[in-house]
Parts: C-alpha cells; sequence; structure tokens
C-alpha cells in the first residue's frame, strides 16, 4: 500500500530503474509500478525523500507523488 | 469491482487454475485446460500453416484471450497503441519462445497446470525456465532493452484483435475452410462457448491483474518483489486442488499426459522460453494480453510464435509426447538458445556504448 507522501518514479526499462536506485542509495525501493499508473509490469522506484532530479537520464518516463485523490504526475 | 496487486493476483490465478481443470473435465487434453503455446500451434495447424494431423483446431481460448484483454482495456482507458521496439527481434525470440516450449511440449501457464496434475517432469522443466529468467536478468541488469516503442495510430492497436475476431467468425461461419484432427490432442477440445467464455474471462483477469508467468521470477531475482509471483502460486495450489477433486493428479514421471521424460530436453526447452519471455517482457500469455492492449510489439512476438508452431511440425522439431524430442529438435533448440544469448549480449553491449 502506498504511503501518503511518497513518490514514484517510472522508467523506460528495468535498468533505467536499477541505475537510478544504484545512484539514490538508501531511501528507494523498486516494485512494479503501481497498477493504477500503468498497465505494463514495469519496474518503478519508490522513494519518500526527495525525487533527485540530477540521477534522471533518457531512461526516466515519468514521476509522480501520492496525493489524497491519488497519484499525480510532478515530472515527465 | 476493482482487483489489482497481490489479491487480484490471487484471485485470477485461482480462477484460471478453476477453469483450466474444468476445460479438462469439459473436453480439453489432460493437464492442457489452457496452454497458450499448444493452442497457438493447433490453429496454426487449423489455418494449413503446418500438417500434423493430431494438432489442428481454432482454439476459442486464444481468441477470447486477446478480445477480452482489447475489451477490458478500451473500457478501461488503458488500450494504447504503440509498436517499434525491434519488431523482427520480437518475430525471431518468439520463434524461439515456441521451439522450446514445444520441445517440453508446454507453455509456462501448461506447466504450472502440469505441476498441478502431478506431472514431475514439469518441475525440471520449472527449473529451466527459472535459469533462463535468470539468465534474461543477468542480461536486463546490464543493459539490455529491446528499445522504446511509440505511439500509433489506433488503428494499427485494432489490427491484431480484429484479426482474432475475423478468425473466429470463418471458424464458425465457414468450418470447412479449417483443418481439425479426427484423432490426438487437437481432436480434444471443449465445447466452443465453454472456451470462448474461459478464454474471455482470463483475458479480461490477466489484463486487470498483469499477471505474468515470467514476470514473477523476474521481480524475484531482480529486484526481490514478491507481487507477480503470487498468480503463479495460485493457479499451481488451485489446479491442484481442482485435479485432487476431480481425481485426475497422478505424482511421477512416467506415463504423464502429453509429456516426455527427457530432462535435459525439459530444462532446456523451457530454458529457451525463459530467457526469451524475460527478453520479450512477458511469458506466452502476457504476450497475448499485451497485443490486445494495442502493442504491435507483442502481436509481432506472436506472430513469431505462429509462424515457430508451424516450423516446429513441418521440421520435426516437436517432442513426441512419451518420447522426447528428435535430433532436429536438439539441434534447433541448442541454435535457438546460442541465437537468444547472442542477441542479447549485442543488444546488451550497445545499449551500454550508447549511453
Amino acid at each position: 500500500m502506498e504511503d501518503r507522501d511518497q513518490k514514484v518514479v517510472t522508467f523506460h526499462s528495468h535498468y533505467g530503474a536499477l541505475l537510478y536506485r544504484r545512484r539514490y542509495g538508501d531511501g528507494c525501493v523498486l516494485r512494479p509500478v503501481p497498477r493504477e499508473l500503468s498497465s505494463s509490469c514495469g519496474t518503478a522506484a519508490f522513494v519518500s525523500g526527495g525525487l533527485h532530479e540530477e540521477l534522471f537520464d533518457e531512461n526516466t518516463e515519468a514521476a509522480y507523488e501520492m496525493t489524497e485523490e491519488g497519484w499525480r504526475k510532478i515530472y515527465g | 469491482m476493482r482487483i489489482s496487486g497481490k489479491a487480484g493476483l490471487a484471485v485470477t490465478g485461482a480462477a484460471i487454475g478453476i477453469i483450466s481443470v474444468a476445460l479438462v473435465a469439459l473436453g480439453n487434453p489432460a493437464n492442457m485446460g489452457f496452454c497458450i503455446a499448444c493452442f497457438i500451434r493447433d490453429i496454426a495447424g487449423a489455418m494449413h500453416l503446418h500438417t500434423a494431423p493430431i494438432v489442428e483446431y481454432v482454439r476459442p481460448e486464444i481468441i477470447g484471450i486477446v478480445f477480452g484483454s482489447f475489451a477490458i482495456s478500451v473500457i478501461k482507458g488503458d488500450f494504447n497503441p504503440r509498436a517499434g521496439s525491434s519488431p523482427v527481434l520480437r518475430f525471431i525470440i518468439g520463434f524461439i519462445v515456441m521451439v522450446g516450449a514445444l520441445v517440453f511440449l508446454g507453455c509456462p501457464l501448461r506447466m504450472v497446470l502440469r505441476l498441478g496434475g502431478g506431472d514431475l517432469n514439469a518441475l525440471v522443466g520449472l527449473a529451466g525456465f527459472a535459469a533462463g529468467i535468470a539468465a534474461g536478468c543477468f542480461f536486463l541488469s546490464r543493459g539490455f532493452s529491446l528499445g522504446r516503442a511509440s505511439k500509433e495510430s489506433p488503428l494499427e492497436g485494432v489490427a491484431f484483435p480484429a484479426i482474432n475476431v475475423a478468425l473466429f467468425i470463418a471458424f464458425l461461419a465457414v468450418p470447412s475452410l479449417f483443418l481439425f484432427s479426427e484423432s490426438g490432442p487437437g481432436s480434444m477440445h471443449a465445447p466452443v462457448a465453454a472456451s470462448l467464455l474461459a478464454g474471455l474471462i482470463v483475458g479480461i483477469a490477466a489484463e486487470r491483474t498483469r499477471l505474468c508467468m515470467a514476470g514473477g521470477i523476474r521481480d524475484m531475482i531482480l529486484i526481490r518483489d514478491f507481487t507477480l509471483i503470487t498468480g503463479f502460486v495460485a493457479i499451481f495450489a488451485f489446479a491442484l486442488i481442482g485435479n485432487l477433486i476431480t481425481g485426475r493428479f497422478s505424482l511421477g514421471f512416467a506415463e504423464q499426459p502429453v509429456a516426455h521424460s527427457a530432462h535435459i530436453w525439459n530444462f532446456l526447452g523451457m530454458f529457451a522460453v525463459g530467457l526469451g519471455s524475460a527478453m520479450l517482457g512477458g511469458c506466452p500469455l502476457r504476450q497475448l494480453i499485451m497485443a490486445g492492449e494495442g502493442s504491435g510489439d507483442s502481436a509481432m512476438a506472436v506472430l513469431g510464435m505462429l509462424v515457430g508452431a508451424a516450423c516446429a511440425h513441418n521440421f520435426s522439431l516437436a517432442a513426441s509426447a512419451n518420447v522426447g524430442p528428435g535430433i532436429n529438435g536438439k539441434v534447433a533448440l541448442v541454435i535457438g538458445i546460442v541465437l537468444l544469448v547472442a542477441i542479447a549480449a549485442i543488444v546488451t553491449e550497445r545499449n551500454r556504448r550508447s549511453e
């Protein structure tokens, strides 16, 4: 279950997600993309701190944050 | 009703397990309530693409899965016509996945159903499948990707589901166009309405939950996540319960229905399926679901499987039940695995260089 204040970053490839987590370090967990965001079974990065947009690259698709209304797109 | 997450996957897996046992009770071959590879192979036979007389039938389950996925994706806003992610490579990988599946005698879904029926040869297949996915994860974690798909016209996305509907209409209206087995697995089938309904239910549920036989093992290895594997486990559990209740459970290696005990080839056949599925981003069932959602790339993989099935029988690559694969099948499978590894290595290296 997603927590409030949680953010999720989606990627064009599994490799993109793995690279992001490697660069991000602690505070980033990889899980399947939330079903509400996509019908694909790709990998997403869940972070509870900042997004660290400087880590985004051509593999990054979008970023969302959890609000009372559900996921809201904040990047991409 | 919203079905997603582990609960939705468990319900979907349970439904598939129960429906599969019911389809066998209604006439499908044993431990073959559903088999994406076998059913695509039967359709290839019915369409005169191969001439193996015991495996020819237009399987409504496949048509139902594609149309169910298409319909629910349109209703729920998931329909997304897209293509252009290495379509020819996907065709080739789909072809090799089919050869691997027909050497083993089943897709990953039938592998689990065979396990639920007590067929221990499927346990060897599972080991090969997991090893193949692990090999795929090796490449995925080093940069393997077949590339980004681009948005396409709605017509492109509708084309594949429409072909399936046209095939079904032709099957009902002009059956003389097709070949139908008079003996063997192709002659064994549930009533058309039951098969179609089963396919529709599985297509809808698998689209909503993203059920994938390969994705669960991939996520366990790659990101230590156990969400997608839930469906896999539920299919096994409910097929097992269903087979025990209906008296179809038979534990052992010998005398299993539409199976053989050539262990190394069972392992290698499913290794090819596992590696190919990891490269394609999903198992054969998942390819049908994504093709229904408008993915031209997945449709290419399915067409690769269709042609692969035809070639597997025309060139004697498929295994024989109780015997195993002949020399043609063994050579083709080894070449197929070498090709998969070569494609994975070349694409991974190219992607790393372009970073």
